[in-house]
Parts: structure tokens; C-alpha cells; sequence
């Protein structure tokens, strides 16, 4: 039980992560690889505030781990929209690897071996079903306000940018400044989504927070339905529950191991054959 | 007449090559100004001097009166600069209605904070923006295409909805890039009474075509232009008339 509700919790993580990755990509158009460092950035200043400033109540550690995150995502936005769209991929890249040296390198971050004994906030049997309540509530509140965002007059106006910038900007729109809110909105949902995993593991380390793990996240979101509201939360239930699956098939380890990686690479490769648009993706339209 | 656009010795090059040479140009309210001459003579180039698309080397440009040479391309459009493009830039994956809404100068709706917090005042500014996007679309006769995905539309209801969407900025001065390259038939007439339509309104118009004869049929005034230099500045059978232009442009 203890390990659904572990799964379950992982699950609508993931969920933020990728809803709000499908939103800073998917609708922004915004080419980023840096994901991971701000649900990284939001997990260490959680952490951090959690073990170190003991008093502060843990909605607030999690709040600042967010504005952390957006913070830090305003000042990468902002320095490298300013050169020019592509640059922000190459920008991210080197931020993401960057600023994981630094955790792995300073001694208050627990270097390499990460930090621990993050306090456990919420204790006895309820632990798990609370938060999992807290991380599904804040995982549908992240889903329904992307959302509310895309299908508004707002969202309207993120198409419009990605279609033509400059046909978007000689009508009076702010492209940066738009560029930079919704960057700026992605990136502080996944550092929220940082504070919580933080909490509920209470252990974090730079290897959870890989550049690898965009990939992870940007599969859940092609495979869902890249720039639609639900698609990265099915993609997240799919990648994360598959393999959680096959091991109730009690195939020895060896055989095991291969089999996942085997199953998991064939279902992506016959969803993306499929339907090139995601699950919920319009069918007609390939990205 | 009141003057609207002052362009003051303008001057950009690219290199070895000159876009604009000591640009001088005044445009007044209800004026429709033809601009004409050969493929790279800079006229478009002058339209993204103008619109801020591009920043000159030297030069002042005045609306209404007012400098706004620091003003970068958004604002220069706030300001009440509105121009079309020559292959349309219009936004693809949307309906045509959709492409108009992004077209008013300052929209209140688009905005996260007002999302969150102000539902009721952008749904009143949505239907009034929606009824000024139809009344729009209803004078060039295709509010039947308002649902219609503008890539669906054939080419000549295209460049009317390219128009249609920069008349959602209401501002003084219309800037419009080739509007009837490409385009024949009604879409043609419906064009071209548009286009008389805003300036009698009071708004100052810039057109660059060439076909000569929708300048001839549409603008008092016209410039040539070659080589980034306005050449005449005069009425458009004086152009028509000079045998030296006639020869540029034509190569006759």
C-alpha cells in the first residue's frame, strides 16, 4: 500500500512537471532543457529552509522554494530571450549544468551525497494519504490553471506569438515580456512541485535532478499530447505506471530489467507511429 | 491638412548597400500616399524604419507631432502604427476571428493577473472586441469565414483578412505593404473601397504597390523611390508622365 501511495505521490510530481514543461514548450514554443534544475532549485531551497530555519511553517518553505524558482528563471529568460529565441536552449543547457555543479560542490547543499533529514512535517499513519492529497490537489490546481491560461484570451495571444512573432509584436503585443511570464510560470510549478518532493522523500541529491530528466518529462509530454491540457498528465500515468506493472509479473530480475526497457521503448515507438500528435492530440495535426 | 507622419533625413544601410538615403517624407490625416519604384528600392525597408521593425543609422520620424525614435516595434504599434505585410504573417494554426482579436492596440483581456482575478471584465472586453473584429470582417463581406481556419481561405480572402486584422489597431496612420500583389476580382474592389473608407475616416494611409493602376485609381500623391533615395514626390500622373522614372521602373 505504502508503495502504491509512494508511486501515486511520483505520479502527479511528475504531472506538474510535465504540465508545466507542455506549457513553457508545447505552447510557449520556448526550447528549454532546463526543467530539472528549477524542480532541483525548488527542492533545495525547500530543503534547505526546512533543516536550517526549523520555525518557518512548511507552506512557507515550499512558497519560497517556488519564488526561488521563478526568480532564477526571470534572470535566465530575461539575459538570454534578450540575444535571441535559440539562445535560450543553449542558455538553459548551460544553467542546468551549471548551477548542478554548484550543488554538487558546495558544502551547505551536502554535495554529492545530497541533503538529508529534511523533517517530515506531517507524521503517523496519515503521512502518505496526506500528501498525497496535498500533491494530487496541487497537481490538478497546476493542470486546470495551464489550462485556464491557454483556452483565454491569454492563450490566444501564446499561439499568435508562436505562429508570428513579429506579426504578434507590430500589433502591440510584448513578445519577451510575454516569453518571459510564461517561462517564468512553468518554472515556478516545477519548483513547487520541488518543495513537495522534497518534503515527502526527505532526502534529496543533484543526481535526481539530471539534465537527463528532461527527457523523461518531454517523453511523458510528446507521448500525452504535446499542447494540449491532458496530454502530459496521461503521458506521466503511462511512463511511470507501465513499468510499476510489469513488475507484478514476478519474472525473475534478469529477465526483469531488459523486459521493462524492452515493453516501455516498444510503446513509445507504437503510440508515437500512431498518433505523432500525442494520445490526446488532435490526430491530423503532427507537431 | 493635418500632418500625421514626418520623416526627417532618414538614413540605414546594410553594409555597402543603402536601404534609405536622406529620407524625407510628410503623410496627412485622409491622405492616401502611393510609393513606388523597382524591387529594392527600399520601400519596404522604409516601412520597417517606420513601424520600428528596423532602427535607423540617423534620422528623426515624428507621429502626430511626437518623436518616437526610441520607441521599440510594440509600442511604435500602441502608438497607432499599424501596417500589413507583404506575404500576410498571419497567425496560421488559428480561425480567422482569432487572427482579428490579436489585432486591437491594447487588449485588456490578455493578461494572466486579469485572468486570475478579473473574469468578468475580460469577458466584456472580449464581446466588445468580437463585435468590432465582425463589423470589421462585415464591411469586406466575410463574416461567414470568421470560424474558418485562415490557412483554408483562398489567397485573395487571405490579404483581406491580413487588412481586416491590422484595422483592429484603430490608430492614424495605416502602413500597407503590396496589398494587391496577388490578388484580383471582388477582392480587389473590396480593397481598394477599404482602403478610400480609412482615410476618409481621418487616418493617414501609405501604400506600396505596383500596380499602378490601383495607385493611380486610389492616391493624389505619390513618391518614387529608387536605390533607398525618393526620386519625385509629386501626383501620380507627373510619375506616370516622367520619361526618366518610366525607364527606371520599366527598363524601357
Amino acid at each position: 500500500m505504502d508503495y502504491l501511495i509512494t508511486l501515486a505521490i511520483l505520479i502527479a510530481i511528475y504531472v506538474i512537471l510535465g504540465a508545466s514543461y507542455n506549457l513553457v514548450i508545447g505552447y510557449g514554443g520556448l526550447s528549454t532543457v532546463a526543467h530539472p534544475i528549477f524542480f532541483a532549485i525548488g527542492a533545495y531551497t525547500t530543503g534547505l529552509l526546512s533543516v536550517n530555519v526549523p520555525e518557518l511553517p512548511a507552506v512557507v518553505n515550499v512558497l519560497l522554494g517556488m519564488v526561488t524558482a521563478v526568480v532564477a528563471s526571470v534572470l535566465l529568460a530575461g539575459s538570454a530571450l534578450r540575444v535571441s529565441g535559440d539562445y535560450l536552449l543553449i542558455a538553459s543547457l548551460g544553467f542546468q549544468l551549471g548551477l548542478l555543479q554548484l550543488i554538487k560542490n558546495l558544502d551547505f547543499t551536502g554535495g554529492p551525497g545530497g541533503l538529508s533529514a529534511i523533517p517530515s512535517t506531517i507524521l503517523g499513519a496519515a503521512r502518505g494519504p496526506a500528501f498525497l492529497a496535498i500533491t494530487g490537489a496541487a497537481a490538478v490546481a497546476c493542470v486546470f490553471i495551464i489550462r485556464a491560461i491557454v483556452n483565454g484570451p491569454y492563450g490566444r495571444a501564446i499561439s499568435a506569438m508562436r505562429d508570428e512573432e513579429l506579426a504578434f509584436t507590430a500589433l502591440g503585443r510584448n513578445a519577451m515580456s510575454m516569453k518571459i511570464a510564461i517561462f517564468a510560470i512553468g518554472c515556478g510549478m516545477a519548483g513547487g512541485a520541488g518543495g513537495i518532493y522534497a518534503y515527502y522523500f526527505q532526502y534529496i541529491s543533484p543526481d535526481q535532478f539530471e539534465v537527463l530528466a528532461s527527457a523523461t518529462i518531454l517523453t511523458m509530454v510528446v507521448l500525452g499530447g504535446m499542447g494540449t491540457p491532458f496530454g502530459p498528465v496521461v503521458g506521466a500515468i503511462l511512463l511511470l505506471a507501465i513499468p510499476q506493472a510489469i513488475t507484478f509479473l514476478q519474472l525473475p530480475p534478469a529477465i526483469m530489467a531488459p523486459t521493462q526497457g524492452i515493453i516501455f521503448t516498444v510503446l513509445v515507438l507504437v503510440f508515437l507511429y500512431l498518433r505523432p500528435a500525442g494520445i490526446l492530440g488532435n490526430k491530423a495535426r503532427a507537431i | 491638412m493635418t500632418e500625421i507622419l514626418r520623416v526627417e533625413g532618414l538614413q540605414k544601410r546594410f553594409g555597402g548597400i543603402v536601404v534609405s538615403d536622406n529620407i524625407h517624407l510628410t503623410i496627412g490625416a485622409g491622405e492616401i500616399l502611393g510609393l513606388i519604384g523597382p524591387n529594392g528600392a527600399g520601400k519596404t525597408s522604409l516601412f520597417n524604419l517606420i513601424s520600428g521593425v528596423l532602427r535607423p543609422d540617423a534620422g528623426s520620424i515624428f507621429l502626430n507631432g511626437q518623436k518616437i525614435d526610441g520607441a521599440p516595434l510594440y509600442k511604435r504599434a500602441r502608438m497607432g502604427i499599424a501596417r500589413t505585410w507583404q506575404n500576410m504573417l498571419l497567425f496560421r494554426t488559428m480561425t480567422v476571428l482569432d487572427n482579428m482579436l490579436v489585432g486591437p492596440r491594447d487588449y485588456a483581456g490578455e493578461s494572466v493577473t486579469r485572468l486570475a482575478f478579473g473574469r468578468a471584465g475580460v469577458r466584456a472586453a472580449e464581446a466588445a472586441m468580437r463585435a468590432r473584429a465582425m463589423g470589421i470582417l462585415g464591411r469586406m463581406g466575410l463574416e461567414s469565414t470568421a470560424s474558418s481556419m485562415v490557412v483554408d481561405l483562398p489567397f485573395g480572402q487571405q490579404k483581406l483578412i491580413g487588412l481586416a486584422r491590422t484595422l483592429m489597431n484603430d490608430g492614424p496612420l495605416l502602413l500597407l505593404d503590396e496589398p494587391m500583389a496577388g490578388v484580383e476580382g471582388a477582392a480587389y474592389e473590396t480593397m481598394q473601397r477599404v482602403v478610400r473608407q480609412e482615410a476618409a475616416s481621418g487616418r493617414a494611409v501609405c501604400v506600396v504597390e505596383h500596380n499602378v493602376s490601383f495607385i493611380r485609381d486610389l492616391c493624389s500623391r505619390a513618391v518614387f523611390m529608387a536605390n533607398g533615395k525618393i526620386l519625385q514626390d509629386g501626383t501620380v500622373e507627373d510619375l506616370i508622365a516622367s520619361a526618366t522614372l518610366t525607364e527606371l521602373y520599366f527598363g524601357v
